[in-house]
């Protein structure tokens, strides 16, 4: 296990916050790590911050992102990693779809010319819409308190997509699935960044895998022609037990 | 291909690397891309007759030599395991069903559930080191190893494999003991534990697990000789295997066939195929003409 000391907390919305840490490791947008909370739990979380002083940001769902959420500057933070499949980046003009805590393992994409669609269920829950220039960025939420009432897709309902080189998306399953299921027809090149339950993040448990591949080795990020084959994407998972289970059509 | 063919139990394997139980064997779809990318065989995760959610994460720790585990034996439970069985049986080759119980009873019950769901045979988990209850209690009971094993064998038509702990006193005891099984695969993992220092806390949920991979090696090579040595039984060996070498000194010592997990952490699944083409070309270079050829090779 690694270890560092946190050297920075900074709160971005009201459930969720970024911690950063020194950790001289060589890592790429859209991997992560697995951190641990002795005596508590371990959970895959995204670099959102790739330079010398690394970051995570962490909403609080349940008992073990809960605890993250509320460390403080000088605490330690264990952690093993980095894992994962990066995303393959390209030269040009990017589109960035980030749904809820998925926008953080987007952050290191965003440069000043990128553009997002940041949807969240509510307002003050919109993640880093302030890293794009203005006019760059497409607000949506479930309940209309900004921006575009609807879903992360209905935010791509106004743009050209066959002018962006590549379009980057991470968020809930089904988030992706109706991204997908949008963009299926149209001529853009697309990464999906996956999210499945992960249990060791080092390719034996089988608690990550869709349709053979290991999100935490062959992914979490997968290309628009690797989803296509996809049979069990958007539409069955195994529990924490192993059970399949199909996913809300 | 028809160099590396081998059998167990009568079973007909296209190559002697099967994958072993707990491994990326959860999810049918893994299951059948790893046989479409190489392996001989599958045994499914072990499986019991209630769903059970196992350990909190940490369940695994990356130790020196390998990876200590404690993953709490999660399965759906036997009855929701059919449709997994179903879709890793499409690839064409031998899913082996892994089982645990607490008795002679739900062994038996276990093992009728997946001989009905088409497995190729059943591999006895008698020997999971972390469970309460079951596992090494089970495996290191002479007597009761010998009833569970012939009462499945008089309940069951297909091969079944009896899967031996290394945490006992004496291993060939209990491999006398599983006599009435087809074949015998040994090692499962070594009882271990990993203390992280800065966390001053053992890592994994567990507090102990199991150790498996590279460190392990030398200890499951010595238990195959020596079974094989002593009972002549068929065995398939497993512990510790990362190249073409490790697989050979497991068949030299006894083994008909190999079952590979920890390697999949370092390798990625296409250990398959390169630990195939590795003992290929030792053949050819040093004359075998078959596997069988090999197995034992090394015994007095
Ligand atoms: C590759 C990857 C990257 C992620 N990156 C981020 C990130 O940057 N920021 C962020 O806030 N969240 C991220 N998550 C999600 C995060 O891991 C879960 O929110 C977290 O595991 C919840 O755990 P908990 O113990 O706090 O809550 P629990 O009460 O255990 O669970 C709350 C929810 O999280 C899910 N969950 C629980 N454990 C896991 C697990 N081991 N793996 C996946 N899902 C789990 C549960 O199914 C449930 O829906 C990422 C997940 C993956 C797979
Ligand atoms: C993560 C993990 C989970 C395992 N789960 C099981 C299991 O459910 N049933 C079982 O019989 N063996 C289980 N094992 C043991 C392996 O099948 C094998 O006997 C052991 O790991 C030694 O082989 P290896 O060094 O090639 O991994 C597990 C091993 C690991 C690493
Ligand atoms: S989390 Fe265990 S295989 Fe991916």
């Amino acid at each position: 296990m690694i270890h560092s000391t946190i050297t920075g907390i900074e709160r971005v919305s009201p459930t969720t916050v970024s911690i950063r840490f020194p950790w001289e490791a060589a890592v790429l947008p859209g991997q992560f790590i697995m951190v641990w909370i002795p005596g508590l739990g371990e959970i895959p979380i995204s670099l959102s911050h790739i330079g010398d002083i690394k970051g995570i940001t962490i909403k609080s769902f349940g008992p073990t992102s809960e605890a993250l959420t509320k460390m403080k500057e000088g605490d330690r933070i264990f952690f093993r990693g980095p894992y994962g499949r990066p995303f393959t980046q390209v030269k040009g003009k990017i589109l960035v779809v980030g749904g809820g805590s998925g926008m953080a393992g987007l952050l290191p994409l965003i440069n000043s010319d990128t553009v997002g669609v940041v949807s969240a269920r509510t307002k003050d829950e919109l993640l880093f819409v302030d890293r794009f220039l203005e006019g760059n960025v497409i607000k949506v939420t479930d309940d209309g308190s900004a921006g575009i009432k609807g879903i992360a897709v209905d935010g791509l309902k106004g743009l050209d997509l066959q002018k962006f080189t590549k379009m980057y998306i991470c968020g809930p399953e089904l988030m992706l699935r109706s991204v997908y299921r949008y963009i299926r027809e149209i001529d853009v090149d697309a990464e999906f960044s996956l999210e499945r339950l992960m249990k060791c993040g080092i390719g034996v448990c089988d608690s990550c895998s869709i349709d053979g591949y290991q999100l935490c080795r062959d992914g979490p990020t997968f290309s628009k022609k690797q989803i296509s084959g996809m049979h069990e994407f958007g539409a069955f998972k195994l529990t924490e037990s192993g059970k399949r289970i199909a996913l809300p059509k | 291909m028809s160099l590396l063919k081998t059998e167990v139990a009568g079973i007909y394997f296209e190559n002697p690397l099967i994958l072993a139980s707990g491994i990326l064997d959860e999810n049918g779809y893994t299951m059948k891309k790893i046989l479409q990318e190489g392996a001989a065989g599958v045994v499914t995760k072990s499986i019991g007759t209630v769903e059970r959610t196992g350990y909190r994460p940490p369940i695994v720790a990356e130790v020196t030599g390998g990876l200590l585990n404690a993953v709490g034996l999660p399965n759906p439970g036997i009855d929701s395991f059919g449709e997994e069985i179903k879709v890793a049986l499409e690839a064409g080759k031998p899913v082996i069903g892994s089982i645990f119980g607490g008795g002679v009873q739900e062994f038996v019950d276990l093992a009728i559930k997946m001989e009905g769901y088409g497995a190729n045979a059943i591999e006895l988990n008698l020997s999971c080191p972390h469970v309460k209850g079951v596992g090494s209690e089970v495996g290191s009971d002479p007597a009761l190893v010998t009833d569970i094993v012939t009462e499945i064998k008089k309940r069951v038509k297909i091969p079944v494999f009896a899967k031996l702990s290394p945490n006992v006193t004496d291993m060939l005891e209990i491999a006398i003991a599983a006599e009435a099984a087809d074949a015998l695969v040994m090692i499962n993992t070594v009882r271990g534990l990993a203390i992280d220092v800065y966390a001053r806390k053992p890592v994994l949920s567990n507090t102990y697990g199991g150790l498996s991979g590279k460190a392990i090696k030398n200890i499951g090579l010595r238990y195959v000789y020596e079974v094989k040595m002593e009972t002549g039984k068929e065995i398939i060996g497993v512990g510790g295997i990362e190249n073409a070498e490790d697989a050979i000194e497991y068949i030299m010592a006894g083994s008909s066939a190999v079952q590979l997990g920890t390697v999949l952490y370092k390798k990625g699944r296409q250990a398959f195929a390169e630990i195939s083409s590795g003992i290929t070309q030792f053949m050819k270079s040093e004359g075998f003409g078959s596997i069988k050829e090999m197995v034992g090779a090394a015994l007095p």
